[in-house]
């Protein structure tokens, strides 16, 4: 019977509690150590009696407060067993809940709506137009004349046959949203301040940046002194308010057969920072609209004055627009459906 | 369009290096596309600019479709120096690296040239010459090759080197092979054939011009020549053609031999009038540079109908009013004067000469717009234009989409987008066969016609979510179908596997008739439209006896129910499950809509009682006729019927269903009392009993 016998048996008792989960088990160990008969420290204070008696006071106190600490875990260990008791009907609120099933917007159409909200607050007015389109609305009167070089630019989907269409008979998929313009022009006086979001048709194949079928929002401001500065300051405020304020605007000469001048605008690149990268071919700039002030042959065609109108046109396309925001790298996503894609975006 | 950084520097002297050089053409709207240091250019021993070796480019433009006088060096030379304001090297006959060899116009000259059709080919030049034929000079084949055109020999390569540095198409022709020494510019005849200098024989039609000789063609005019006349190491003297084709004609002959070449792109964007001659002098003088030739005498020129210059006139108001800020008169006229133009002052600015190679400005906005492409659109102001008038109220169709949308979206039913264009069998199983319309030049099988319906795009889908271990899916769309009757626009969903969320708490069941069409009910719901449903006429890629017709206003709007097991194996699933389908037509429905502003009623004063009913009836009784003979034995108190069970099995006879039905009764004006509603329960029940054979339970 020494000290060292007395540390043990504190360290034994240690690991056992801690392996305590219940009542049941509380009461075993209770009765392992405590018992009035067979208990592990009963006996060691049996053992006390009957030591030396230059040691029996320092053994005695040893065991003593052996005793008092055992008898204090294990109230400590009961309480702590009482209050883990669920209460009547509680539930395991770590399972998961009942989530109803709500559905994902398409990202195209999230894009979409943020681009309508953003013209919307500068005052357009949102429209839709016809999918099939005639010759006349989607090329001649946007100054692309039968056998003009810039129909190359946009491959054509032409339907079998014609089938009725808004006013003269479709005979081809819309190869861009500008057709619009001249529907609207010609049914409406200046001012115009239109936007016009739809799907658009190019006899492209699949691959990592075309689809045969895209979408475009059209924009088209028409009045007594809409000039080139309007559209800047215009796209710029539209580019800011979609790509989070901080992003570069840059406005470079193109050519659109239905404007003039033509001005291709870029963003600073969001892969890099504008400090060049593969994807801007090193530039720091990257594509993200087409415009112009439109062509007085436009207006002419329309029956508009151009001597005493001006306006800009701009046509953005909403998978770019996608493709940049949210960094997809494969423009097929968005019309491949896959829910593990589509349940990426908000609802 | 590729051009070597130095022969651009023998026309502008700018010692700026090749990127820097690129990006400032590109901000003025040539788009650079790369720069490349080949380690394989010669310098040309005789040019104007010490070039330290190792440090030329190529710069690679893409030239837009207005500007084919950028397609060659000069044309970028002077858009070069307009930027830098510096001035540009003409060529001129004084001698150098930009030599022209003055030819006197004559007839006389060795070949008899005929231009029989002058409405497609204005001006057509010619010269005699007298040749050794060899390879080029290596400096010369190298800026071929820089500009990716093969050298062949150097009679050939100067006429390339023509085209590509002042932009002036050129053809050989091997004056020994051109019978009775004769060109005719003529239409090609019926039927006539040519093999062209690739070795292709190529069959013309009369709206064709062709370059012939006494008996035969020996070239597509503008296009290509032809084998037989082709320059050769036996050849001693060669013609050679500098003209101005029509660009129509060159345009539609280039597309309908699906032939495109460096000439005919530059002619049937529009080649410089004024350039043929120039074209003849600047390869006869670089001809005798390196000694290929020596000009016989002088050249041919016909041209029967000289072109006046065109003279425009620029304000200065116009000019300020469409780029919004004026632009100060001197730089307007110091970019014009670089361009090429010539300004002269003009009562209200200027009065301009347009250069002959400047064929896409014909009006004064071109003219504005060349001044402020040059002055700088980042110079310009960014300002908003003047909101004068309230919008017109947005497109209805727009904000109808965005209920329906949100309607599916909170029935769990995800956005999918699919293409407009489908496979033609697919196609037929939605639609009569002379109602689809196909596409008259698919790209392929997999989109050769327009979709009928969108439940093919969604039945795709459906199956690559399902071929990607989704068991469970649920999409919609909401876009355009076209069949000959016109273009409309529909809504369709699909729902495959479980009904709701899958839980821990309970077992999963999956979806049926009654999921699709209480979506399609909620739909209609929230366009405040009352649908009914019929279940004759049905199409069919619909399963009889789980599916229905829609109908709004008594019109038929759409469809919803179970997937004919045919259609689920062509869209490649599994036939042996179920997939429910709906799809409306949201025109129609619009059309159906109940206009009336809504106005609140009033909440109920008195307490409802509700009874609950259980009875037998055949189990092919439909619900509706139940309502409908409750409603008819009911007094005016009855507000709602609602089925709450329908049950069949044990204690209920075969070919019989227990339906329970809850009735809802209230009055406006009084409080009902127990025994009221007792005695219509019983009119209700007996009514039940007299129509149906209703037993009660
Ligand atoms: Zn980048």
């Amino acid at each position: 019977m020494t000290d060292a016998d007395i540390a043990q048996l504190r360290t034994e008792f240690q690991q056992e509690l801690a392996r305590v989960a219940s009542e049941s088990d509380l009461q075993a160990i209770r009765d392992k150590y405590l018992g009035r008969k067979s208990g592990a420290v009963t006996a060691l204070m049996k053992a006390v009696s009957t030591a030396p008696a230059d040691l029996k006071p320092v053994l005695g106190k040893l065991a003593n407060e052996l005793k008092q600490e055992l008898e204090a875990l294990l109230a400590e260990k009961k309480a702590l067993l009482g209050a883990s008791k669920a209460p009547v009907g509680a539930v395991d609120i770590s399972l998961p809940g009942r989530t109803p099933p709500i559905g994902h917007q398409h990202p195209l159409t999230i894009v979409r709506e943020q681009i309508e909200g953003i013209f919307t607050r500068m005052g357009y007015q949102v429209l839709e137009g016809p999918e099939v389109e005639d010759d006349y609305h989607n090329f001649e009167a946007l100054n692309m004349p039968a056998e003009h070089p810039a129909r190359d630019m946009q491959d054509t989907l032409y339907l079998d046959g014609e089938i009725p269409g808004q006013g003269r008979p479709a005979t081809l998929l819309r190869t861009h949203t500008s057709p619009m313009q001249i529907r609207y022009m010609e049914t409406h006086q200046p001012p115009v301040r239109i936007i016009v979001p739809g799907k658009v048709y190019r006899r492209d194949d699949l691959d990592l940046t075309h689809t045969p079928m895209f979408q475009q929002v059209e924009g088209l401001v028409v009045g007594e002194r809409i000039t080139l500065a309007d559209l800047k300051g215009t796209l710029t405020t539209f580019l800011h308010e979609l790509f989070e304020n901080r992003t570069q605007v840059l406005f470079r000469p193109s050519f659109f057969p239905y404007t003039e001048p033509s001005v291709e605008v870029f963003i600073g690149c969001v892969f890099c920072g504008a400090k060049g990268c593969p994807v801007c071919k090193r530039t720091g700039w990257l594509e993200i609209l087409g415009s112009g002030m439109v062509h007085p042959r436009v207006f002419e065609a329309v029956g508009y004055d151009p001597e005493r109108y001006t306006g800009f046109a701009f046509g953005v396309g909403i998978e770019r627009v996608a493709l940049l925001k949210y960094g997809v790298d494969d423009i097929r996503l968005f019309y491949e459906n896959d829910l593990r894609f589509l349940e990426q975006f908000p609802l | 369009m590729k051009i070597l950084a130095s022969w651009l520097r023998e026309f502008v002297d700018v010692a700026v290096p090749p990127e820097e050089l690129g990006q400032a053409l590109s901000m003025r709207g040539f788009e650079l596309a790369s720069v490349d240091r080949p380690s394989s250019i010669v310098d040309r021993p005789s040019s104007i600019v010490g070039q330290p070796s190792g440090s030329d480019a190529v710069l690679d433009f893409e030239i837009t479709a207005n500007r084919p006088d950028a397609l060659s060096v000069l044309g970028l030379a002077r858009e070069t120096a307009t930027i830098y304001s510096t001035p540009l090297r003409y060529l001129a006959t004084n001698g150098g690296p930009l030599a022209l060899k003055a030819l006197e116009k004559k007839e006389a000259i060795g070949v008899a040239v005929t231009l029989e059709a002058p409405d497609l080919c204005p001006r057509y030049a010619a010269a005699v010459v007298d040749v050794t034929v060899g390879p080029s000079p290596a400096w010369l084949a190298s800026r071929l090759q820089a500009a990716g055109v093969r050298p062949v020999n150097n009679v050939v390569d100067v006429t390339n080197y023509v085209l590509l540095e002042i932009g002036q198409p050129m053809h050989a022709f091997d004056l020994a092979r051109l019978a009775g020494s004769a060109l005719r510019i003529r239409r090609a005849t019926k039927g006539e054939t040519i093999r062209t200098l690739d070795g292709t024989d190529r069959v013309l039609t009369p709206d064709m011009l062709v370059i012939a000789d006494a008996e035969k063609t020996q070239a597509v005019a503008g296009v290509m020549g032809g084998g037989h006349s082709e320059v050769s190491a036996a050849t001693k003297t060669v013609v050679l053609e500098s003209a101005c084709f029509n660009p129509k004609s060159v345009r539609l002959t280039s597309k309908r031999l699906g032939l495109k070449t460096e000439a005919s792109a530059r002619f049937e964007r529009g080649a410089d009038i004024g350039a043929p001659v120039n074209g003849l002098e600047r390869a006869a003088a670089l001809l005798e540079e390196i000694g290929a030739g020596r000009v016989r005498a002088g050249c041919i020129d016909r041209y029967p109908s000289p072109a006046d210059a065109r003279r425009l006139v620029l304000r200065r108001a116009r000019l300020a009013r469409v780029l919004g800020q004026a632009v100060p008169d001197s730089d307007v006229e110091r970019i014009l004067s670089s361009l090429g133009f010539a300004p002269a002052t003009h009562q209200d600015g200027w009065s301009i000469t347009v250069p002959t190679f400047r064929v896409d400005v014909s009006r004064e906005i071109d003219l504005v717009e060349e001044v402020g492409r040059h002055y700088g659109y980042d110079r310009l102001p960014a300002t908003f234009p003047a909101l004068d008038s309230l919008p017109g109220r947005p497109d209805a169709r727009i904000a109808r989409d965005r209920v329906v949308r949100r309607v599916l979206l909170a029935a769990g039913l995800s956005e999918a987008l699919t293409f407009t264009f489908i496979d033609a069998p697919m196609a037929a199983h939605f639609s009569d066969g002379s109602a689809i319309v196909p596409i008259g030049n698919p790209l392929s099988a997999q989109f050769a016609v327009l979709r009928p319906s969108l439940l093919p795009g969604l039945l795709t889908a459906v199956a690559h979510n399902r071929h990607r271990q989704r068991q469970d899916v649920r999409l919609f769309e909401i876009g355009s179908r076209v069949t000959r009757a016109g273009e409309s626009r529909g809504v369709a969903l699909a729902w495959i596997g479980e009904a709701g969320m899958s839980h821990w708490s309970g077992a999963r069941r999956n979806a049926d008739f009654f999921d699709v069409k209480g979506v399609v009910e909620g739909i209609g719901e929230a366009l405040q439209t009352t649908f009914t449903f019929k279940a004759d006429h049905l199409p069919p890629y619909l399963q009889q006896g789980r599916a229905a017709v829609v109908l709004a206003n008594a019109r038929p709007a759409g469809s919803v129910g179970m997937l004919s097991s045919a259609i689920m194996a062509a869209a490649g699933l599994a036939a042996n499950e179920d997939i429910y389908v709906a799809e409306l037509d949201l025109d129609a429905i619009e059309g159906a809509r109940d206009a009336t502003p809504l106005t609140v009623k009033p909440l109920p004063r008195y307490p409802s009682i509700a009874r609950d009913i259980s009875i037998v009836v055949d189990s092919t009784l439909p619900a509706e006729t139940v309502r409908g003979t409750i409603r008819l034995s009911a007094p005016g108190t009855l507000v709602t019927i609602r089925e709450f069970d329908r049950y069949q099995g044990k204690g209920v006879p075969d070919g019989r269903v227990s339906l329970s039905l809850r009735l809802t009764f209230r009055s406006s004006e009084r409080t009902l009392t127990d025994a009221e509603v007792d005695a219509a329960m019983k009119a209700i029940l007996g009514a039940l009993h007299d129509a149906h054979n209703a037993v009660q339970r």
